[in-house]
């Protein structure tokens, strides 16, 4: 077994005061091995989001600990957190959160700049055809289709292969041959470049692509399928739900 | 971070081009300032006139330097304060954008440089811009001030090489100072912002926006009470303070009174959808309102603050002259005809007062040495018995030893500190005198006469060719009008009453008050007319989106324009009554200084001046606010919902 990528230790994060206050986590522990990917599933409110930003550093937790590619980040300050955003993660979400004012290979290379990185137009029109988008380097995102777009952003996520990508609902703006498109690319993250991805996602079709699916609840781990696929991890939802 | 910038610049330069403006109208003004300035110092005096006219231009190169460094110091203050405030606005707006910026690995830092560059590329494109513009304003403001009087006909300023790196300091300078307290907030914004729907800051009121506010709302209380204690000059200052300060305190706080303003809307237009809607507009949108209601706030303050201020201190001078006099009529009139007026049935006394064209040599120390003064205006012949009847003189000074080779120096050289007992050398029109200083008058509030010289003590020559104002005091029991008439029909065609009088001399004094105030009120208008436009567009640039949602909502294009409309007509209406209380504390000092002065509270408020600014900053607000949203609506609502990016 390979050393989490990702792990949450009996992690906490409650909004409000301590006596009126509303546990979105409540003592989650949580271990992604390295080059695996893990999808969290879960009805509305359940706390996916949440676990998604403590685990990505983006959130401070109430109690309990973080760690990301085995540093404890749980109260790193903002420049570790800062470095680990440059070099060690990467982020896909559903609204692709490209900046407009950038053309495509502008924003692909804009992660490694910020860290003072010197990067080619080579590597940078090689991470763009990688995913199929050589010909669209220098067009805006606004000139961009919803799955070009969010091909422009794991682009970005992934040239500088962050050993974790934290993905929220990445496909729940496209289109299914946009869908498929995306997550042979997540695939390829995971299977060739050993690079270990944590999504939070809705649909049990999108979650079946991942190694494992963990089931989320009022804040807490409650379910858990491994090697999933659609009709399990539905099955296993509308349980829930119901 | 700098191409960035450069894109950032470019994508949405009309969140911008306000700002550049006010830089380029600052650089502007500054560099025509400057050059003016600079004119005036080594101007020459016209050849072929008079002392006294001379003395006039002189004065006026000195009050055209004192315009322009006001105009250039105010200048700076508003581009500053707008390019403030559009980078406020805008990093509130860009909050959600930032916030990717420190997801992708962006450090505070270099989201401070960010700012900071954008801010400089906005400078140094705002003074590329203010430098020809500064051209064509050098041309306006020497048109101007010699139309207004200050400056002789003919005047020029030539071109200095230096005014080109004037403009590129202050274009940048204004700009990163705009921007500093913008990138202080911006850098503190947190990367998890980014997947935030809204995209706009939660909070409103800031700590730092209630420490300026709260620190800038106490120094403008301090100095509203300061002013209750202070001499007319300290008020003045107090009051040109208050205004600032309590300006940009009022700014900072208007969130707070945003949600009364609505809740007030809502009482009075009850019951109407699209009211109901302004409503919740104005409500959930307090930065968006304070950020329009900001410019306005600025405006009333200056412009009424300080037109208060000089209208106040003008009608103080007035009820000031008014008691000085003993008297009840006041006749204008040449030469020495003046002194049949005495003769007059029903005139008890008549004081009579020539100005006349001599010249006193003063000698001053500065900076230890003794330098020698020339006066020629000011000098004042009188019959001292005369002049002690019909005026109330302060009890310390007595003209009784006005007699002979005497003067007395008046409250113009007052601050010259001219011993009782110096002899000063008098030269009336050729024949030179010696005379001694027998007393001294206090200060006033307008600047008064320079010496009183007894008539016997000078020759009738001089006295034939000066102007002469004569103080009638009417005998008991004659009716005034009567004594007018008979004064009138003696050959004097100027007779007032000392009222008429008082108000007339008032209104000359601050003559050149005005003439200023014309100038700067002119400037602020200006600028706030390009902020307040320059907020509204932002605004109405950026609730594309909001205006789609209304419309789908079941909203017509037509009504959603309205609503837009009435929304801006409300913050207009918040802008105004907080500048209206700067401006009111801003009175309020000089009420008090002019209390101490005269002993009574002389505070003129200028309500004309209130209407128009306030019906005009109304239609600037509704027309920039209607055509933004017409144009703001223009794409169909479903194109602009279905977009993401």
């Amino acid at each position: 077994m390979n050393s989490p990528a990702v792990e949450l230790r009996q992690v906490s994060r409650l909004y409000g005061s301590r006596a009126n206050g509303v546990a979105a986590l409540d003592g989650v522990n949580l271990a992604c091995p390295a080059g695996t990917w893990t999808a969290i599933m879960g009805p509305s409110g359940s706390g996916k989001s949440t676990l998604l930003h403590c685990a990505a550093g983006l959130d401070k937790v109430t109690s309990g600990r973080v760690l990301l590619a085995g540093q404890d980040i749980t109260a790193a300050p903002d420049n570790v957190l800062t470095h680990m955003r440059r070099r060690v993660i990467g982020f896909v979400f559903q609204s692709f959160n490209l900046i407009g004012s950038l053309t495509a290979e502008q924003n692909v290379a804009f992660p490694l700049k910020t860290a003072g990185v010197r990067v080619s137009k080579d590597e940078v029109r090689q991470a763009l055809a990688g995913v199929g988008l050589g010909d669209r380097a220098r067009h805006k995102p606004r000139e961009l289709s919803g799955g070009q777009q969010q091909r422009v952003a794991i682009a970005r996520a992934m040239i500088s292969r962050p050993a974790v990508l934290f993905a929220d609902e990445p496909t729940g703006a496209l289109d299914s041959g946009s869908t498929k498109i995306v997550l042979e690319l997540l695939r390829a993250m995971v299977r060739q470049a050993g690079q270990s991805i944590l999504m939070v996602t809705h649909d049990p079709a999108v979650a079946a692509s991942a190694d494992t699916v963990v089931f989320l609840a009022d804040g807490h781990i409650v379910d858990r399928v491994d090697r999933p696929t659609t009709h399990l991890v539905a099955e296993r939802l509308a349980r829930l739900e119901s | 971070m700098v191409r960035l910038s450069f894109s950032t610049f470019r994508e949405r330069w009309e969140l911008f081009l306000g700002a550049i403006l006010s830089v380029a109208v600052g650089v502007a003004l500054v560099q025509a300032s400057m050059l003016i300035l600079i004119a005036t110092g080594e101007a020459r005096i016209p050849m072929g006139l008079s002392r006294q006219d001379e003395d006039k231009v002189r004065e006026g190169f000195v009050g055209a330097a004192t315009v322009m460094g006001m105009t250039a110091f105010l200048a700076m203050f508003l581009a500053v304060f707008i390019v403030g405030s559009t980078f406020a606005y805008t990093v509130a707006q860009r909050r959600r954008e930032l916030a990717l910026l420190r997801l992708t690995g962006g450090s505070r830092h270099q989201l401070r440089v960010l700012l900071l560059s954008e801010a400089l590329l906005l400078g140094l494109v705002g003074a590329a811009l203010g430098v020809p513009f500064g051209v064509g304003a050098k041309y306006a403001q020497t048109w101007l001030l010699i139309e207004i009087g200050l400056l002789p006909d003919g005047f020029t300023a030539g071109w200095q090489p230096w005014a080109v790196m004037v403009a590129g300091v202050v274009g940048a300078g204004v700009a990163l100072a705009g921007v500093f307290v913008a990138s202080l907030r911006a850098a503190k914004i947190q990367p998890l912002e980014s997947l935030r729907e809204t995209g706009a800051a939660s909070t409103v009121m800031t700590g730092s926006r209630w420490l300026i506010g709260l620190a800038f709302a106490a120094c403008t209380v301090a100095m509203a009470v300061w002013a209750q204690g202070a001499n007319l000059i300290g008020a003045m200052l107090a009051a040109l303070g208050i205004s600032m300060f309590g300006a940009v305190a009022m700014s900072m706080l208007s969130p707070l009174a945003v949600p009364f303003m609505a809740w007030l809307f809502g009482a009075v237009a009850r019951g109407n959808t699209l009211t109901g809607l302004v409503r919740a507009n104005l409500r959930d949108a307090v930065r968006r309102s304070a950020a329009t209601a900001a410019p306005l706030i600025v405006l009333i303050s200056l412009l009424l603050g300080l037109a208060g201020t000089f209208a106040s201190l003008a009608a103080a001078g007035a009820e000031e002259a008014k008691r000085s006099v003993n008297a009840q009529l006041v006749v204008t009139s040449t030469g020495i005809d003046a002194d049949r007026i005495a003769k007059i049935d029903g005139v008890a006394v008549a004081s009579t007062q020539t100005t006349v064209d001599i010249t006193v040599t003063v000698e001053k120390t500065q900076n230890k040495r003794v330098i020698e003064m020339n006066v020629y205006s000011g000098i004042v012949a009188v019959d001292p018995d005369a002049y002690a009847r019909t005026h109330n003189l302060p009890p310390e000074v007595d003209l009784s030893g006005l007699t002979g080779d005497t003067m007395v120096t008046g409250p113009a050289r007052h601050a010259d500190r001219i011993p009782v007992g110096t002899v000063m050398a008098v030269d009336a029109a050729g024949q030179p005198l010696s005379l001694t200083v027998v007393g001294r008058m206090p200060e006033t509030l307008e600047m008064g006469d320079s010496f009183l010289i007894p008539r016997q003590t000078l020759p009738t020559v001089v006295l034939e060719k000066g102007s002469t104002e004569t103080v009638v005091r009417v005998a008991e029991g004659q009716d005034l009008t009567v004594v007018a008439r008979r004064i009138e029909d003696a050959g004097f065609a100027q007779v007032q009453t000392v009222s008429d009088w008082a108000a007339t001399r008032a209104e000359n004094a601050q003559d050149g008050n005005v003439k200023v105030l014309t100038v700067l009120m002119g400037l602020a208008c200006l600028y706030a007319l390009m902020a307040v436009i320059n907020s509204v567009v932002i605004a109405g640039v950026e609730r594309r989106r909001e205006f789609a949602v209304a419309r789908v909502a079941g909203l017509t294009r037509p009504q959603v324009v309205r609503a837009a409309v009435i929304e801006s007509v409300a913050v207009a209406i918040i802008g105004l009554t907080l500048g209206c209380l700067v401006a009111g504390a801003a009175l309020a000092g000089i009420g008090g200084a002019t209390n101490k002065a005269v002993g009574t509270v002389v505070v003129s408020v200028p309500w004309p001046l209130l209407a128009v600014v306030a019906f005009g900053s109304m239609v600037v607000v509704a027309l920039t606010s209607g055509i933004t949203a017409t144009m703001a609506t223009r794409e169909g609502p479903v194109s602009l919902i279905a977009a993401h990016e």
